[in-house]
């Protein structure tokens, strides 16, 4: 039992991160159907650009998280501008292979100008030290990390559910062509819709930097897979649900490696799988209602 | 009656001219072309039965799948086991297999059936979630399928030695077989779309509900379309192994598959002679462009390896097709016989008015 809870606190950080890359994914996946492969590359742009500015430049840490947002965000707009708008209607499938192309050139051009190696990040001291509870230890960062993914979430919650804006990105969301009709500026919404969920990802590069001490030119594969099955588990446009199966993810997954064999712990990405394809042939709209669509 | 019996004739000898021309192409790049281009004209007719076996599954019956690599990938490890020399799955990386596996050495044919048809198996399995999921859940799933795949040939290393993979393949593939089977199966396809059973894919892939309520029996042919594919694509992956002489788990990942997906696309969904077009674009491209890769001097000044480089030049090329001319070179036609002859007889007519 001590063993499970162990575990499953250590998987907070982790869940954190694929809990907000969800909550983004699920957000631009609801508004015009991108089932978006580059929202890892938008996470891998946030974690270069704060190791430029704090590695490199030796700023301090909060120009670090400034600077990985803006860079986030910055890739993320690039991406819908050049990529995604003109084929914005052919159809889900030509969008999912189109970021599947942009993914494949950003990965490739960090690679190309910055190596493949892992690049150190930085860790305030203010991020280190454990808590020991009992005969549980708690490291501070995961704590940090949970509590403000936490706010975060509550935040988004009821900015999309209580503004004006939000209840624009809804009715985008539900029927473009019909919220036009309505007064509503669809672009200007999808547009915002693209920089909020950029900003998620800008954030849970940070979040990735604190948790692992470091970040390279591929960790956009390893997470964009889990982000998209979290959006998909929680149900399509479902900010609260991606969040909780961001974590429900996150948590399982860290008790399916504990409990398997010592020489099989390489099978660690068959979990998400194993998940994703239990939830699509059994519950296929997700764990909670989606409440969007 | 005449007429059809004068068209049929004209068809048999254009098929025997086209045989000729093949047969005698071969003979010369046999012979007379070697070292990289001969590499490159391989792995051309290695491409084209890869883009032709994807475009039954992604553009006939409509399924999208990315996780033909995990397909391939299983084929050529099952083939693997029976054309490595025994010393090096005896000695070398001890693998754990039957007695009479470890000890036998076959040769191309037979391992090319028997990797082909575990090939088709594997289809079949990715074809069950394409009975549930629709339009691009199946893309995803088709992912996780690949991801699957190589995540257990990663891990079960007493039996495919894990990341590392496998290497001494004996060097079974020649221009012979790779051109003649590549030019087997797109002969063979080209027919099938004609046929009532490649209407019927055509049919699904066009409206899944309406094929039904027509009679089409859903289950069947997809899973046969999936074992079509599987096998073919298969097919196309133990030439490959046997040509580069080495496999790793990896070599078959979103990388290769957004290759053998850019090549349909850019030729033409749905289209054979496509499919044969884009793969020979991408794979001039790719190869070509692979020095460049690897860094050079040009005149005296040496040149960094931009490693990546022709994947995102492949990348960008991919992304303005999508945009500009979605439905490819060919979009769904064929090149036939009788449509090139149309053609150049509508030009030389043309010429002749003009003078």
């Amino acid at each position: 039992m001590e063993y499970i809870l162990q575990q499953s606190i250590n998987a907070l950080g982790w869940g954190s991160v694929m809990a907000l890359l969800g909550a983004g994914y699920t957000m631009t996946f609801g508004i015009i159907g991108l089932v978006n492969f580059a929202h890892g590359e938008v996470l891998m742009a946030g974690a270069i650009a704060a190791y430029i500015a704090m590695s490199v430049l030796g700023l301090p840490f909060w120009v670090g998280v400034i600077a990985s947002v803006a860079g986030s965000v910055a890739i993320g707009l690039i991406i819908e501008r050049v990529c995604f708008k003109p084929v914005r209607n052919v159809g889900m499938i030509t969008l999912f292979i189109v970021s599947l192309g942009a993914s494949i050139i950003l990965r490739n051009l960090s690679i190309l100008t910055l190596g493949d190696q892992l690049k150190p990040f930085l860790v305030p001291d203010f991020f280190a030290g454990v808590f020991t509870f009992g005969n549980l230890y708690i490291f501070k960062k995961n704590i940090i990390i949970f509590s403000l993914t936490v706010i975060i979430g509550v935040t988004l919650a009821t900015f999309v559910r209580k503004t004006k804006f939000g209840v624009a990105m809804r009715s985008v969301s539900y029927d473009s062509s019909l919220s036009q009709a309505m007064g509503i500026n669809t672009e200007k919404i999808i547009v915002f819709t693209f920089i909020l969920s950029s900003i998620l990802c800008g954030i849970a590069a940070v979040f990735w930097g604190l948790l692992y001490g470091y970040v390279s030119s591929s960790i956009g594969v390893e997470v964009v897979v889990a982000a998209f099955i979290a959006s998909v588990v929680g149900g399509i446009g479902n900010i609260n649900g991606a969040i909780a199966s961001g974590y429900i993810l996150g948590i399982g997954g860290a008790l399916f490696v504990a409990f398997l064999p010592p020489d099989l712990v390489g099978l660690r990405p068959l979990f998400l799988w194993l998940v994703f394809f239990l939830i699509l042939f059994l519950k296929p709209s997700g764990l909670f209602r989606a409440n969007i669509k | 009656m005449n007429n059809l019996k004068n068209h049929i004739r004209t068809k048999r000898a254009s098929l025997l001219g086209i045989v000729i021309i093949l047969v005698a192409t071969m003979y010369f790049i046999d012979g007379y072309v070697s070292g990289f281009w001969k590499t490159l004209l391989m792995l051309f007719g290695i491409n084209v039965i890869f883009a032709v076996s994807l475009n039954i599954t992604n553009s006939w019956i409509n399924f999208f799948s990315i996780g033909h690599g995990g397909i391939i990938l299983a084929g050529i490890y099952f083939a693997a086991f029976f054309t490595l020399p025994p010393g090096f799955k005896n000695g070398i990386v001890h693998l754990h297999l039957p007695e009479y596996v470890l000890n036998t050495q076959w040769t191309l044919l037979p391992a090319l059936l028997v990797g082909s048809l575990f090939g088709a198996l594997v289809a079949v399995l990715l074809a069950f979630p394409a009975l549930r999921l629709k339009s691009f859940y199946f893309c995803a799933g088709s992912l996780g399928f690949a991801i699957i795949v190589t995540n257990i040939a990663e891990n079960i290393r007493s039996i495919t030695n894990g990341p590392a993979g496998l290497w001494q393949f004996p060097a079974y593939t020649s221009i012979w077989w790779v051109w003649g089977i590549a030019a087997a199966i797109v002969y063979l396809i080209l027919m099938l779309k004609k046929s009532a059973f490649g209407r019927a894919l055509i049919a699904i892939g066009r409206d899944q509900d309406l094929a039904e309520h027509m009679g089409i029996n859903l289950l069947k042919y997809k899973i046969i379309a999936f074992a079509l594919s599987g096998f073919i694509a298969t097919c196309g992956g133990i030439l490959w192994v046997h040509l580069i002489r080495t496999v790793s788990p990896s070599t078959f990942g979103l990388t290769f598959m957004f290759d053998i997906v850019a090549m349909m696309v850019i030729g033409g969904m749905g289209s054979i002679s496509g499919a044969v077009i884009g793969a020979g674009v991408i794979t001039f491209f790719l190869e070509v462009l692979a020095p460049i890769e690897e860094g050079f001097t040009l005149f005296g000044l040496q040149i960094p390896p931009f490693l990546g480089f022709t994947t995102i030049l492949l990348g960008i090329l991919f992304i303005i097709v999508l945009i500009r001319k979605p439905e490819g070179i060919m979009g769904e036609k064929e090149l036939s016989i009788t449509a090139i002859s149309r053609f150049l007889k509508k030009l030389i007519e043309d010429f002749g008015r003009s003078q």
